[in-house]
């Protein structure tokens, strides 16, 4: 074989991959970037070169750092419940008791719905004078009567927000357990047997047999719910527009506000969303070790 | 009329428009074939389902006017509202222009010259309301032509006003506060005011203007913060603060409020005609049980209120249509076609000789009274990012401090 | 224990039954420990979690079965039953949204796997300069998602005309998850020991013969797994749907849906009866397919 045809031997293989990662991905992306520098107007004609004056406007926004340090607040907060309550969840799940496969089955409803409808789902459930929500609370004594300030969650910022993190969290979990599962199948029973012939307890053996084990599956569910958390739309703006204000508002949903009418400012807001997954990546494979893995 | 989108179509339709105006073939048919004209009309749809949908009614316009006329076809092309402004920018951008269109109005195509202008596609452009005319003109030409309108007045319902013992429609600010915590008392909401996005620029210049406030001075400067508009806000504050209100207006969507005032929740809420079929539809309140009266302002009820339009345009594509366009719209802006449109939708008529023959009508009679000195949002061009930025802010002057909040619209409103 | 920590990228999601494809991994099946009481426990649990998953959607479902004059009244339960909104969505262009979603959803799946398993099955088996760089693209494109690029997107797709298209929507759909496809495919390429392909080799068999044969009957639990993963994303995908497609018989059901979002009210009987009825589908797929898992892998013995 020449060099030649050994450095183009994995041309078939990749190239179909690459050019659709090219074309759907990485060609939007260079049309944002360009945008972020346009000056557009508001139904969309470009008026020539903007230079740095659309992220001038985005770093002048009032609402920009809260929305920023609520964002982070929004990914570490569901994803360490998604995690916590996955890794229990499908610690349960994997016991064997009559029915298991049918309560699973149960699990993937969040996940076979679109995000969109549980969404919409809990904005209906949770309007202040008839969402059953509010109805099972009166019911059970928690909330005094119907169309007040207390059932009004959606209408009180961090009670929306702790709300749409809940929705946040329950349509992740059925990914995370079903891969955690999937992790824990791949543990050898045999390693229990001896961890318990030395007489270790559950908790122990959960802990230096389980979770060491389970690494390479949390980190994959891990990943994925960082990147989805992060780039969720659909939660909040159906639940709350991201108001009042911006005050319920993520960098997602914040860019999609400006991007009503501040067109290029919202392009300069993507670009910054862009620079924070990179960072994010960057965390992830330097904590992964990614590369070594890989090879 | 120009509906706030919901779900993401307006920041997808204006967001996806960051083009650079060009791509697509150029490919104008003349839509001329054996000495017959074929006119292409792209149209909103009014309806809420295929029962009512605007296919229908345009579809009976145009084999009317196809009988009169069997030498112009008009085909007819009906887009949800939601995806009206996409289609239509969609089109422009690709140079495949529409001969009509009906909808939303958008004055930077009179800007680049690709419409007529009314004069030229209409016989008798005087009929149209005048109230309407800035609003669809660029340099004093007028372009957009005001199709259906509507206008707001204050509805309450009668059997709650009843029930707390109120005897006369509210008037004034302070009739408004009192009847308010009266209905509060009796469990329901006083007053649903809706200020979150999806329609807080409209609810908020009601209010505006009530104090002799606005968005504008008379001379088109923006004066958002004026002490007037501080003023009623200061006003709002008061009233939400009192639980008049229901809870939290500051993200509350006109669809829900306009849903509770038909289940009967709510005593009072400012509304346009639109409201009526969702009030006919929840049969929860009788004819009797509710009325629309002028809306109250601080010291008495308003003589202007807020006027919308949707509005034709004609484009000019390959420029050899503009006598069969005038055919058309002659035809269709008569009286009939008109009256029929506007019982079918519980809209308004844009011309001066149908809202005369609709004026005696009960529940129409309001409204159309109210019309033809009725209010329009700012028409410059700045005003798109304007109202994108007090709907998106106005609710928190009511729970924060209203002078901050004015006067950090204003400062980006005066930016531009 | 370093050989299971090696891949980041173990198999993850490989439904309920079993996911390994190593021989290794299948302990026999021990008889239950007498510890009654214990799963007993986990059952209760189990079951209270699954109906707080459920929830949700059974009251989609009641509401979807409400009169209208009942919507808003204070009880969880209709006094009456309706099955109105779920007949007369079909009379207003729900059948052929359904058909675009199946298009687009079933399209885009394919395409990813065609693209996904050569590239997953190349870099699992082979060494060569630009395999880092080319999964590190991958992971990268992981990261991206619609929602931030819709300006490029449709910006894109304008400039080849492809607007208003079916296939647009299957190009797009596949390339934002492809990443996953080409992740997990080539985990489960990865684990499958490479002999197994070079015995039968040994025997006559071409290495594609022994790739169809053998590998890719092995790998069955992650190549379901990325075809649920893309079918259910594409199903789902909203917002690019929304911006490309503007008339409605090029509409997937999520943008179908969501026009009962209207200008003046919320239509909330029919929206939730074509969530129920665009939700039904999936939950379908996913039992079919979980039963082939099994088989596959039984069927994947080929020793």
């Amino acid at each position: 074989m020449t060099r030649l045809a050994r450095a183009l031997g994995p041309v078939p293989w990749l190239l179909p991959a690459v050019a659709l990662i090219g074309l759907v991905v990485l060609w939007p992306v260079v049309v944002l970037f360009k945008t972020s520098f346009q000056n557009i107007s508001p139904d969309g004609f470009v008026n020539g070169w903007a230079g740095l004056g659309n992220f001038r406007a985005l770093f002048a926004e009032p609402a920009l750092l809260s929305v920023v340090l609520r964002t982070v607040v929004w990914v570490v907060v569901v994803v360490a419940i998604t995690m916590v309550l996955g890794l229990m969840l499908a610690q349960l799940f994997n016991v064997e008791f009559p029915g298991r496969k049918a309560a699973r089955w149960a699990l993937i409803a969040p996940w076979a719905a679109s995000v969109m409808m549980t969404s919409l789902i809990f904005r209906w459930a949770l309007d202040y004078t008839s969402g059953p929500i509010n109805i099972l609370l009166k019911d059970l004594g928690i909330v005094h009567s119907l169309g007040t300030n207390q059932t009004d969650w959606l209408g009180r910022p961090v009670a929306a927000f702790i709300w749409m993190m809940g929705v946040a969290v329950l349509v992740s979990l059925p990914f995370t357990i079903y891969a955690l599962l999937a992790g824990l199948q791949t543990i050898p029973a045999d390693l229990y047997e001896a961890a318990r012939v030395d007489g270790a307890d559950s908790w122990r053996m959960y802990r230096s047999i389980t979770l060491p084990l389970l690494r390479p599956a949390f980190t994959v569910a891990l990943l994925i719910n960082v990147i989805n958390i992060f780039n969720s739309f659909p939660i909040i703006w159906e639940m709350t527009r991201g108001q009042p204000g911006s005050s319920t508002s993520t960098t997602t949903t914040f860019m999609f506000q400006l991007k009503q009418a501040f067109i290029g400012e919202s392009a300069s807001m993507s670009v910054l969303n862009f620079a924070m997954v990179i960072v994010i990546v960057l965390v992830f494979l330097k904590v992964t070790r990614w590369k070594e893995q890989v090879n | 009329m120009k509906r706030t989108l919901i779900g993401a179509t307006a920041i997808v339709a204006v967001g996806t428009m960051a083009l650079s105006g060009c791509g697509g073939s150029s490919s104008t048919s003349s839509g001329k074939s054996g000495g017959t004209t074929t006119l292409k009309l792209v149209a909103a749809d009014y309806g809420t389902g295929p029962a009512n949908t605007s296919s229908k009614y345009w579809a009976s316009v145009a084999d009317a006017f196809h009988k009169a006329n069997p030498t112009i076809t008009v085909n007819v092309q009906v887009v949800t509202w939601a995806n009206f402004d996409t289609t239509v920018q969609t089109m422009v951008q690709n140079k495949q222009y529409p001969d009509i269109t009906e909808g939303d109005y958008f004055s930077n195509y009179a800007q680049q010259g690709l419409l007529y202008p009314a004069s030229k596609v209409l016989s008798n452009p005087g009929n149209l309301l005048p109230a309407f005319k800035a609003q669809g003109s660029y340099k004093g030409v007028q372009y957009g032509m005001p199709f259906t309108t509507s206008s707001r007045t204050l509805f309450y319902n009668k059997k709650l006003f009843k029930k707390a013992g109120i005897m006369s429609a509210p008037k004034t600010w302070a009739d408004i506060q009192t009847d308010a915590s009266k209905i509060k008392a009796l469990g329901d909401t006083g007053f649903g005011l809706p200020l979150g996005s999806e329609e807080g620029q409209a609810e908020a210049l009601l209010w505006m203007l009530g104090n002799g406030g606005g968005y504008q001075n008379s001379s088109g400067k923006y004066t958002i913060n004026s002490p007037q508009n501080i003023q009623t806000f200061q006003f709002l504050k008061k009233l939400v603060a009192a639980g008049d209100t229901e809870p939290n207006p500051a993200n509350k969507m006109r669809t829900d409020q306009w849903q509770q005032f038909a289940q009967g929740k709510v005593g009072m809420i400012n509304g346009s005609p639109a409201l009526v079929p969702i009030i006919e539809s929840a049969k929860v309140l009788k004819d009797s049980d509710w009325t629309s009266v002028p809306i109250a302002g601080k010291n008495g009820p308003l003589t202007k209120t807020l006027g919308v339009s949707d509005n034709v345009a004609a484009f000019k594509t390959d420029g050899t249509k503009a006598a069969a366009i005038k055919k058309f719209l002659d035809f269709t802006y008569q009286d009939t076609y008109q009256l029929k449109f506007d019982k079918e939708y519980d809209l308004l008529p844009a011309t001066t000789s149908a809202a005369k023959a609709l004026a005696s009508d009960p529940i129409f009679g309001p409204f159309l009274t109210a019309l033809p000195h009725s209010i329009q949002y700012p028409s410059d061009t700045a005003w798109a990012q304007v109202k994108t930025n007090i709907q998106q802010n106005i609710g928190t002057a009511v729970t924060g401090d209203p002078k901050t909040v004015l006067d950090s619209i204003q400062a980006k409103a005066s930016a531009n | 224990m370093t050989d299971i920590t090696a891949g980041t990228s173990e198999p993850v999601l490989a439904t309920g039954t079993s996911g390994r494809a190593q021989k290794r991994a299948r302990p026999p099946r021990k008889p239950r420990r007498p510890l009654r009481p214990r799963t007993l426990f986990a059952a209760v649990a189990a079951y209270l979690v699954a109906i707080i998953f459920i929830v949700p959607y059974l009251d989609m479902f009641v509401t979807a079965m409400r009169p209208i004059n009942e919507l808003q009244q204070p009880n969880i339960l209709p006094h009456h039953w309706t099955w109105s909104n779920f007949s007369t969505i079909w009379s207003t262009g729900f059948g052929a949204s359904f058909r675009v979603s199946l298009e687009v959803a079933a399209g885009s799946t394919v395409l990813v796997l065609l693209v996904a398993l050569p590239a997953a099955y190349y870099t699992a088996r082979k060494q060569f300069r630009g395999r880092s760089v080319f999964l590190l693209l991958v992971l990268v494109t992981q990261m991206f998602q619609p929602p931030a690029m819709l300006v490029g997107i449709y910006k894109e797709f304008l400039s080849f005309n492809l607007l208003n298209t079916v296939f647009s929507l299957i190009l797009v759909n596949a390339g934002f998850n492809l990443a996953f496809a080409v992740w997990i495919l080539n985990a489960y390429f990865s684990s499958i020991p490479v002999e197994l392909e070079d015995a039968a080799m040994v025997d006559g068999t071409s290495r594609l013969g022994a790739l169809v044969r053998i590998t890719l009957p092995l790998a069955l639990p992650g190549v379901v797994t990325a075809l649920i993963f893309s079918f259910i994303a594409a199903w789902n995908e909203f917002i690019v749907a929304l911006t490309l497609n503007t008339t409605p018989n090029t509409q997937p059901l999520t943008v179908n849906i969501n026009g009962y979002i209207g200008q003046y009210q919320i239509d909330w009987g029919h929206l939730f009866a074509g969530s129920v009825i665009a939700t039904v589908p999936v939950i379908i797929l996913f039992a079919i397919i979980e039963g082939k898992v099994v088989s596959g892998l039984t069927a994947g013995s080929v020793k």
